[in-house]
């Protein structure tokens, strides 16, 4: 199976700790503002991996790829209700708009590149993706969803060479939950160390 | 700067089902956009182009739609392939017209049914990056049939009337309520459309139309609108992976939708961009925005229009402070051409297409 491989460099893909709005106000450098819980949710995770891989930016090669679920749901039924009445307020519409989060992303990191949202894919398609589209910068890659429990789950890749031959086959539901250190991401499958 | 054929295209827009009737309708001058009447204190009456096929079941009507536009590109050819999926509203019209939570926002159960009715086995990806959904899945179809991954792709624009698009746009002020005057004098915004739209790509079918890649930049300066600098980067790096010189580009598709402040802003960076700017077109007055599909249906357009002959009109005189044209008939000798899409989100987007 042909692979593209990378190093982990961060995982975020912890219970959503109490006080991650106070958190996100710490990593933003001031109250978010203007963002729905969707984007909230992400920018608190996309910048918590960041931030554990020792980055404050991304390299212009990089790609960002967000998949979710439902994507946002929540403003989306909101701005819905709202134009029962009269036209939808524009911020919500806004907010119903999944590609805001990432102008949000690239503001907040002062980064300009590819990033692209995915809905519904499935997490080893969505991968395989990234992979094919991504340079030397590598991939910063998110799932979020604010329904049915807040998720907000990241990792982020730099490309190595690697001839190591003791890479082992990674389920895709295991790729947040397991201590990788490296990843191989082919269309048939995930391996990793 | 590897080569990928586009071997099949369709197109379902306000200028007709087909693509051919769409070539006919440009060139009469038909395909007149019609008018929806918007609820509230910034509503009124604003025109909209619709594709003319009228079925009141929203899901009957797309997978009509789709299915026409998919036969017309010769999808039957690419079903073990990678579908590409290119929307900002996905099903959200069906939605509008039902109660059921459930049938809002859940991507898996529109991908599924879109694999339905297409008989697709391969993978498919939806993507939504706003109004630069369609070109960004042209580059990630390209990445992948030209990294080898993949042999055969279909690329589908789907943007289907919704209430909350069209209201937004409204509530935004970002809408016209005459019509789209693409880099005109009296230019007032946009004007929305619906269209389907195919493109087929191969890595082993031929074609007198090449896909040699492009770019794709997000940037988070203007998350309302598009950004200078952002257009001036995408078009550098579009020139760099294609493998294009500035001075060989011979058409480029603008965006141009009629805003005021948006067509200066693309005027000033394509002035910035090349030394000698090249011949420009902009579909929008004659398919409307059509969103997320708006790459695909332009692309599809503009190549039969370049096959052809049949060139788009434009109603209002160009705005001559924002020193370019538009080209008031198709360039002799098109070899190589830009398509870009420029949306709300940041987003920015060119694919740089060889004719052969």
């Amino acid at each position: 199976m042909p692979v593209k491989t990378f190093v982990v460099t961060s995982q975020w893909d912890t219970a959503l700790p109490e006080d991650w709005r106070a958190r996100l106000t710490r990593l933003l450098g001031e109250r978010p503002r203007r963002l729905d819980l969707w984007a909230e949710l992400g920018l608190f995770g996309a910048l918590s991996c960041l931030e554990g891989a020792g980055e404050a930016s991304l390299p212009g090669d990089a790609v960002i790829m967000v998949t979710s679920r439902r994507g946002t749901h929540t403003s989306t039924r909101a701005a819905m209700a709202q134009m029962e009445h009269d036209l939808p307020m524009p911020l919500t519409f806004l907010q119903s708009q999944p590609n805001q989060l990432l102008a949000h992303l690239a503001a907040r990191t002062h980064w300009r590149g590819y990033a692209c949202f995915l809905g519904g894919t499935s997490r080893l398609n969505s991968l395989y993706l990234a992979a094919q589209l991504a340079g030397s910068g590598g991939v910063l890659f998110g799932e979020l969803d604010d329904t049915d429990g807040a998720v907000t789950r990241w990792l982020r890749l730099r490309p190595c060479h690697t001839d190591r031959g003791d890479l082992i086959d990674v389920a895709p539901e295991a790729l947040f939950s397991t201590e990788l250190s490296c990843l191989g991401i082919g269309a048939g499958g995930l391996v990793g160390c | 700067m590897t080569a990928v054929a586009i071997a099949g295209r369709g197109l379902a827009c306000a200028l007709g089902l087909d693509l051919a009737s769409a070539v006919a309708a440009l060139r009469t001058g038909a395909g007149v956009p019609q008018k929806r009447l918007l609820r509230g204190g910034l509503g009124g009456e604003f025109p909209y182009c619709a594709i003319p096929l009228r079925e009141p079941h929203w899901n009957r009507r797309a997978r009509e739609i789709v299915m026409r536009v998919a036969e017309e590109a010769g999808a039957r050819n690419a079903v073990d392939g990678v579908l590409f999926v290119a929307t900002s509203s996905y099903d959200i019209g069906a939605a509008e017209n039902t109660a059921e939570d459930a049938a809002l926002g859940d991507y898996p159960s529109f991908a599924d049914r879109l694999r339905g009715w297409l008989g697709w086995r391969g993978p498919v990806y939806l993507i939504n990056t706003g109004c630069t959904s369609g070109l960004n899945a042209l580059l990630a179809a390209h990445a992948l049939l030209s990294g080898h991954e993949a042999e055969e792709a279909l690329v589908l624009g789907v943007e289907l009337e919704n209430r909350l698009t069209l209201t937004g746009f409204a509530a935004m002020q970002l809408l016209s309520r005459s019509a789209c005057k693409p880099f005109g004098a009296h230019r007032d915004g946009l004007v929305l459309g619906e269209a389907v739209a195919a493109l087929r790509l191969s890595a082993r079918a031929g074609s007198r139309w090449q896909l040699m890649g492009g770019a794709s930049l997000v940037d988070g300066s203007q998350p309302t609108g598009q950004s200078g600098p952002a257009i001036v980067d995408m078009y550098q790096r579009a020139l760099s992976a294609s493998g294009f010189a500035a001075s060989g580009v011979d058409l480029i598709k603008v965006q141009a939708a009629g805003g005021i402040t948006s067509d200066r802003t693309e005027a000033e960076a394509l002035r910035e961009s090349f030394a000698r700017v090249p011949a420009l077109v902009s579909l929008k007055a004659a398919l409307g925005h059509a969103m997320g599909a708006s790459g695909v249906a332009e692309v599809a357009l503009l190549s039969a229009c370049l096959e052809c002959g049949a060139w788009p009109t434009y109603s209002d005189a160009v705005d001559t402070g924002l020193g370019v044209e538009l080209a008031v008939a198709p360039p002799a000798g098109v070899r190589r051409l830009l398509a870009t899409i420029l949306g709300f989100g940041g987003s920015h987007a060119t694919v740089a297409i060889e004719c052969r």
